[in-house]
């Protein structure tokens, strides 16, 4: 499990469920705060990821 | 598992002096809102907390100390020593040294760093409870 993408979701997993503990309050309210988090972090990376090819290394 | 406001549920915790209580959390993730009685957050923290600090050191991720001459390396320290018990413990264990040339090594490191770093901001969640900023 050292592929970059399963590392990412790992990451962002463990980065959710903490802040839907740690700011919300009530199952619902946390639910919903993790798939926030959790969406923001893994759409944000791919989206990040795809705008850096445009600008490879050189 | 329902928690309880501090306010209506008084712990033994209410009554530690706030640097001991945050000294406590700062040592072993989760404690600070357990001794608050606040469990099921205190599972969750310790749990999130722990699986990132392992995950990091199985990835080759160095915890970090101060290196004269690179300003950066303080605030990774920061962050590393952040850990509290498990970073002495995974140092005296002579874990967590960083193998530079392994390719998850900056993987390892980004998982030690958030894992200082989420318990460091249990500190001020602490304080906020214990304040009465914050009533679960």
């Amino acid at each position: 499990m050292a592929d970059h993408l399963s590392l990412m979701t790992l990451h962002a997993l463990l980065v959710a469920v903490y802040f839907s503990f740690l700011w919300k309050h009530g199952r619902r309210e946390r639910w919903l705060y993790f798939w926030k988090v959790f969406g923001a972090l893994m759409v944000g990376a791919v989206a990040l990821g795809w705008l850096m090819y445009s600008f490879p290394r050189t | 598992m329902a928690e309880q406001p501090a306010t209506t549920d008084p712990t033994p915790a209410s009554r530690l002096p706030l640097s001991l209580l945050l000294a406590l959390a700062w040592l072993v993730p989760g404690l600070g809102h357990l001794l608050l009685g606040r469990r099921l957050r205190a599972a969750v923290f310790f749990v999130v907390i722990g699986i990132a600090f392992v995950v990091g050191l199985l990835l080759q991720g160095e915890l970090i100390l101060p290196t004269a001459g690179d300003p950066l390396s303080y605030l990774a320290a920061i962050a590393s020593i952040g850990n509290g018990t498990l970073f002495f413990v995974a140092k005296y264990l002579g874990l967590g040294q960083g193998v530079v040339t392994a390719v998850s090594y900056e993987y390892g490191n980004t998982f030690l760093l958030t894992a200082g770093m989420m318990n460091l901001l249990l500190l001020l969640d602490i304080h906020d409870i214990v304040d009465g900023r914050k009533e679960w």
